[in-house]
């Protein structure tokens, strides 16, 4: 698009060193993760482990115990995520009918909850869930943001998308509104869907404020809390014996595979789903 | 009409659990925290109605203002950084050539975006710990005499909430801008060579004019995010830092939560609501009615 050399040298020189300060810290993370106690309390640069040694791992596991963890985020993250597609797939597809008497006030609703972020609400949330008995179960989990506006705007945006021809000869044949949503619009629009689910796969990967609000039952602790004590060195596993950064820089790197391995299937989606959103205003 | 309802009952009953959770997880908290606000709050709930004295106590308790000072401080750092800064790697994207360089980039400067703020934190400790490949480079090359303890110094605290911030999010709002790059027709640029506009000419009069409603959207979600900072700095707050990066919505936690005054916390967190709400909305007049002139 430009043409001058130093405009492209320079580009280079930014892209590489936005690059360097993802990959490099991420690299010394694995490095030390692999490193022996005793070396990864070492002063340095630390890019290849010295001692190489999975105790930091070992250590994860038989004294932290940190399957449990895992096991809470994934039952949290595959159930609320199923049902936050459903619904926003639901959302989606009644704001779209266009003769639907009070269609502009059900979209005003939804709308209006965008100006009612979680972080403003934390002391009433906590009130409101205590009152409903969520606290202490991984159902709160699952119900904090079960659905949302972004979504079923997201959903709507792609269900427009699908040709009314379609759907009106479809419906001609007698076809009812599941039959339309499950064999027309969820399949004709699934890169919404599957933009809709990657987001909000990493959005319960990464829940953090809701389990730190809601949940201190040990068995209850997801992946994010766990690792919050781990790094901030707040879990005491017993009274002579401290945190090495091996242990906490394994707990990083196993709380990374599940991303990374996810990562690849669904990273078209997550950039072009906020794309999409951003060029909605 | 009556007829149009009746025949669209299902769509109603496929709504209906979505405006039911919405009103019981989102407009019901509201109200409660609205009603908490003007409660005395006793152990067990709220004993009974003291009208503004929540508010009172409130505006007359220092730390809320540090915590609202605090907040606006690091808003104002990460919408402006963070809104502008991104522009540049949009830009380089454009220049690079081979499409699996190209796609690296983007992913190597997304990914940041999707870690949780637990796995930030916990990467940067490990990289800016007083030990760690930060502070051995910057000794080694003369620029410091001591290494700097970054999460631990207060004058570190707030550029430290705000550049992991924008750190977070610049591949995010990169791809947004890059998107809004790619939409500019190439006859426009071609024709601008043939004037023998250069390089800095294009970017300034064609590039970043085309860029500015994707600016002005990246400007708004930003400030609005950026106003309701918890995580990042719940995270990186200790001992040393609390006062430099204590924000409105930690405060109403601490207060909340762990101490239990629910009306004090109630007040402080509506007066964030609207503190943010008044904010966003200057912002969006200011931001709509520019373009017109």
């Amino acid at each position: 698009m430009l043409k001058s050399r130093s405009v492209r040298f320079l580009s280079y020189a930014i892209l590489i060193a936005l690059a360097v300060t993802m990959i490099v810290p991420l690299w010394s993370v694995v490095a030390t993760a692999f490193s022996s106690k005793f070396a990864s309390l070492q002063p340095g640069i630390k890019l290849w482990p010295e001692t190489f040694s999975i105790e930091g791992f070992e250590t994860l596991f038989r004294r932290l115990n940190f399957v449990l963890p895992f096991a809470n985020t994934l039952y949290v993250t595959v159930v609320g995520t199923a049902l936050h597609v459903l619904l926003s797939a639901m959302g989606g597809y009644v704001l779209i009918q266009q003769d639907l008497p009070g269609r502009r006030i059900i979209a005003g609703i939804i709308l209006l909850t965008l100006t009612i972020p979680t972080q403003v609400i934390l002391v009433p949330l906590f009130v409101v869930f205590k009152q409903f008995m969520l606290l202490n179960t991984l159902l709160s989990l699952i119900v904090s943001e079960m659905v949302s506006a972004f979504s079923i705007l997201l959903m709507k945006t792609y269900f427009e998308q699908v040709p009314k021809s379609m759907i009106e000869s479809a419906r001609m044949d007698g076809a009812g509104h599941f039959k339309l949503l499950r064999d027309f619009y969820l399949p004709l629009a699934l890169p919404g869907v599957l933009t809709v689910t990657a987001f909000q796969i990493v959005h319960k990967y990464n829940l953090f404020i809701e389990p730190l609000l809601f949940i201190n039952d040990p068995q209850k602790i997801t992946l994010q809390i766990a690792l919050q004590s781990v790094i901030l060195g707040e879990s005491a596993t017993s009274t002579n014996d401290f945190i090495a950064p091996n242990v906490t820089m394994a707990a990083i790197v196993l709380a990374l595979v599940p991303l990374l391995v996810f990562y690849p299937f669904m990273q078209k989606y997550l950039i072009r789903g906020l794309t999409v959103g951003g060029v909605k205003e | 009409m009556l007829d149009r309802v009746r025949r669209h009952w299902m769509l109603y009953l496929l709504i209906a659990p979505i405006l039911a959770y919405f009103f019981a997880f989102l407009f019901y908290p509201m109200g409660q925290g609205i009603f908490l606000s003007f409660q005395k709050a006793g152990l067990l709930g709220p004993v009974g109605f003291v009208g503004f004295d929540n508010y009172a106590k409130v505006f007359s308790t220092p730390a809320v203002w540090q915590a609202i000072w605090n907040t606006l401080i690091i808003a104002a750092g990460i919408t402006i950084v963070g809104t502008l800064v991104p522009i540049l790697p949009a830009i380089a994207l454009l220049q690079i050539t081979p499409d699996w360089l190209k796609r690296g980039f983007q992913t190597a400067i997304y990914t940041p975006y999707l870690l949780s703020w637990v796995i930030i934190v916990g990467i940067w400790l490990n990289t800016l710990s007083p030990l760690g490949l930060v502070n051995t480079l910057l000794l080694a090359f003369g620029i410091i005499d001591q290494p700097i303890n970054f999460f631990a110094d207060p004058a570190w605290a707030r550029p430290m909430v705000i550049g992991l911030t924008v750190w977070k999010d610049v591949g995010f709002h990169a791809l947004i801008y890059l998107a809004a790059l790619l939409s500019l027709s190439p006859d426009i640029l071609e024709a601008a060579d043939i004037d023998g506009a250069n390089d800095f000419k294009k970017i300034r009069d064609i590039l970043l004019p085309h860029l500015m409603p994707m600016i002005r959207v990246v400007f708004l979600i930003t400030l609005l995010g950026s106003l309701r900072t918890f995580d990042s700095a719940f995270l990186m707050l200790n001992g040393r830092t609390a006062d430099q990066i204590r924000t409105l919505a930690i405060f109403t936690y601490e207060r909340g939560i762990l101490n239990f005054d629910l009306g004090l916390a109630s007040a402080a967190g509506v007066v964030l609501l609207i503190v943010s709400l008044l904010i966003s909305g200057v912002a969006q007049i200011f931001t709509r009615t520019r373009p017109e002139t």
